[in-house]
């Protein structure tokens, strides 16, 4: 079951620009992780951080709404978020410039 | 004799001055030897006192010991603590007594609490500021914009303020910075008049403020947001999760659900990659596709392929999703390259998704043949096997494997299913499977361990016919049409009295590939029309009242593998080949070439060929495990009203042709290998 997780990791990892997927607790700790360990837990720390904090947004904003998915278009990456009840994976992706 | 006098005099006090001296430092002495006994006071300190006491003296003042002496009479903890006291008085103590000294010089010392003027200055404020506050909060970003901007104003604007200053010595810009204007500095010069009038009203008219208005520190600049983020700030100590425990919750079901769930998600989102910030208005880059779409044209579209999962193996079978019109589930064979694979596989495809990767992954152990979706049932996909099981996979089990599979006994399938579909109504439907060996077996789906009936498929007591492809009218469950490997072509029905094969249409000349009965639905009914294909090079037009076909296309140069109806167009029909080469035939338009044909890359067999329901797509599937999605025109995807009426003359033509045909008692369709069977068979 192990290595099906693993499949879908490198699923993810072969897509045309990703830099890497880390896959969080609900308390931003990186459980699995394409990234090295200092990118990794500044990943997750910030970003996890971001997430609960736009799922409160949502909620605060409409209590029956809840967040689904979480897509950062910057300049240089694409920092996406699929949040769950207990996970989070967080993918990069650099931004394709065409 | 006064000078004498004089001198004497002056002897006498001079005298009395080294005395006064001598007596002087005899007492100093002793008391430094007494201070010395009581205080050890450090050398440093002392040293500092000798000084003092020698400037003192010098000045004719009392000793500072005499003053530290009676000061030490008071209680002290310590010498540090004494030290601490004593040495900001120097200067106080010094000048108290040098005024008084200057008074009476041999007067005891006489100490008094004196008021020590206090002076309270307040700490420097640090005012810091940021781009937040400035925008909410106006208050202070202005002020030293302000003062200079009130400087002229203030004699007009607070010119009513000056009889409550009742210290006409201070100046107004002095307490102007420790004011508090939060309300006034908010506004604009305009709006702010009315404000301060307001001000001036909170002012009791009859108490005059003692000097100044109530003065108060300007609070730093904070805001609530301010706040929040510094507490944010706070780093939160990230708990490092140990192996087992990272184990653990891999190895949890929780953590399975959502992988699968989001992982799909997640790809999803990876692969639409549209970009948002197209700029119209800009120049745009001239390489812009500008496809002519209302043409014929078949234009590649994707590709739909796994390297682990669909290499090298031979796509068996395409299928639709009825309720999700973008899912196709595509059956493979055996990859013979990697014996330790499972050998069936049966993948689902997504067409709306831009994700190159399935969306499900089933297997079993035997290659499977073919697969469809459970009509009825969205969550199901079933497969034939070369084994003869049937089994069902069902996507909401964390499963790849089958949930169920029908038995292998004598009372189901001992041979290849090829043919499989579910036929019938929400509340009455079935699933038909035909294997090899002739023998039609129908299933409820709730209940796969024996078929509900079982029907062998011969013609005429003779051998079961080997059945290779099958095909159900439209909204017909009963009569079915299907192909047989000896090349012959047959009709059958399942229920009534004479259940089982009825009619034999003769024609081709080796094993049938592919059969597809006519599926679109216009007013006229052309539910009697199918199509075969085979390995003698041709497809033929069959009306299944008729023995003989309709018409023989004699196009292709090789193997045809598979035909499929548009499932739109009612004259339009799409067949590929062993060659790689996927035709699109119109009809209505040309009946001896296709209106358009291409060529797969690589040049590998086609093995299968299917419309997308909404007939705007077509895929192929070959025989290394690519599904080749393609584009088709227009004119295909979208035929005009008349085309059904068109297809009713072009029928009306064939069976012209086919009299005529007759009438010359020439022998028909001779051309191609067909000719050369033709020959050996008489």
């Amino acid at each position: 079951m192990s290595n099906e997780v693993d499949e879908i990791l490198k699923r993810i990892q072969s897509y045309k620009g990703v830099v890497g997927t880390i896959v969080v607790t609900s308390e931003g700790i990186p459980i699995k992780t394409t990234l090295d360990n200092t990118t990794t837990v500044q990943y997750a720390g910030l970003v996890s951080h971001l997430a609960d904090k736009a799922r409160s947004v949502i909620r605060d904003l409409d209590p029956t709404n809840d967040l689904t998915f979480l897509r950062i278009k910057s300049k240089k990456h694409e920092i996406m978020v699929a949040p769950d009840k207990d996970f989070k994976i967080i993918t990069v992706q650099f931004q394709p410039n065409d | 004799m006064s000078d004498r006098k004089a001198e004497l005099e002056r002897k006498k006090a001079r005298l009395a001055a080294i005395r006064e001296e001598k007596e002087r430092r005899k007492r100093e002495k002793e008391q430094k030897d007494a201070e010395e006994a009581a205080l050890r006071a450090p050398g440093a300190e002392k040293d500092q006192h000798k000084e003092i006491d020698e400037m003192l003296s010098s000045l004719g003042v009392a000793p500072v010991s005499d003053v530290l002496s009676s000061l030490s009479s008071l209680p002290s903890g310590s010498t540090e603590n004494q030290s601490s006291l004593t040495t900001p008085d120097h200067s106080l103590q010094s000048t108290t007594v040098t005024s008084q000294s200057t008074v009476s010089k041999k007067k005891p010392t006489n100490l008094s609490v004196v008021n020590v003027q206090t002076t309270c200055i307040p700490p420097k404020e640090t005012v810091l500021y940021c781009k937040g506050t400035q925008t909410n909060q106006t208050s202070n970003e202005r002020d030293g914009y302000f003062e200079d901007w009130w400087r002229p104003r203030k004699a007009q604007a607070f010119g009513y303020y000056d009889e409550y200053n009742l210290n006409p010595g201070l100046e107004w810009e002095d307490e102007f910075t420790v004011l508090t204007y939060d309300d006034l500095q908010a506004e604009d010069e305009e709006s702010s008049l009315p404000t301060l009038a307001g001000y001036q009203s909170k002012l009791p008219p009859g108490i005059l403020p003692h000097g100044l208005p109530q003065v108060k520190e300007v609070q730093p600049a904070c805001t609530s947001l301010e706040t929040q983020e510094q507490k944010k700030e706070e780093p939160k100590p990230v708990r490092e999760l140990s192996e087992e425990e990272k184990m653990m919750i891999v190895l949890s079901k929780d953590f399975q659900t959502f992988m699968d769930r989001c992982g799909r998600i997640m790809e999803r989102a990876l692969s639409e990659n549209i970009d948002i910030y197209t700029d119209y208005t800009g120049i745009s880059n001239s390489d812009e596709k500008n496809e002519d779409k209302s043409g014929t044209r078949l234009s590649l579209n994707r590709v739909f392929h796994d390297e682990k999962w669909s290499r090298n193996r031979y796509v068996t079978s395409l299928d639709w999703s009825p309720q999700f019109p973008e899912l196709m589930v595509a059956a493979y064979h055996q990859n013979y390259e990697s014996p330790h694979e499972p050998d069936g596989v049966c993948l689902v495809w997504n067409t709306k998704f831009k994700k190159t990767t399935p969306e499900y992954i089933f297997h079993c152990q035997s290659a499977v043949l073919s697969a469809t979706f459970a009509r009825f049932h969205p969550n199901y996909i079933l497969g034939g096997t070369y084994s003869g099981q049937i089994v069902l996979w069902d996507n909401r089990v964390q499963k790849r494997t089958p949930v169920q599979r029908t038995p292998l006994s004598a009372t189901a399938h001992t041979h290849p299913v090829y043919c499989l579909n579910v036929v019938g109504t929400q509340n009455a439907h079935n699933l038909i499977s035909v294997s090899t060996d002739g023998r039609l077996c129908s299933w409820n789906l709730d209940m796969l361990s024996q078929p509900q009936e079982t029907l062998e498929l011969q013609h005429k007591q003779a051998k079961p016919i080997a059945v290779t492809s099958f095909a159900f009218p439209f909204n017909d469950v009963n009569n079915f049409v299907l192909g047989s490997e000896e090349g012959t072509v047959y009709s059958a029905c399942r229920h009534g009295n004479k259940a089982g094969v009825l009619d034999m249409y003769e024609g081709h000349h080796a094993p049938i590939t592919g059969i597809d009965t006519h599926m679109v639905q216009t007013g006229i009914s052309f539910s009697h029309l199918f199509l075969t294909s085979s390995f003698d090079w041709t497809i033929k037009l069959w009306n299944m009242k008729e023995t003989k076909p309709l018409c023989s296309f004699d196009y292709n140069g090789d193997t045809v593998m598979d035909v499929a109806w548009s499932p739109v167009h009612p004259a339009v029909f799409a067949a590929v080949d062993i060659q790689g080469k996927l035709d699109v035939w119109d009809l209505n338009t040309d009946t001896e070439i296709p209106i358009v044909s291409t060529q797969i890359e690589g040049n590998v067999a086609i093995n299968r060929v299917s419309w997308t329901p909404s007939g705007t797509h077509v895929t192929v599937g070959d025989e290394t495990g690519k599904i080749w999605l393609y584009d088709v025109g227009e004119q295909i995807a979208h035929p005009r009203h008349d085309e059904a009426s068109k297809l009713v003359l072009t029928l009306q033509e064939f069976k012209n042709n086919q009299t005529d045909e007759e009438i010359d008692k020439a022998p028909t369709f001779n051309s191609g290998p067909s000719s050369l069977s033709s020959l050996t068979s008489r």
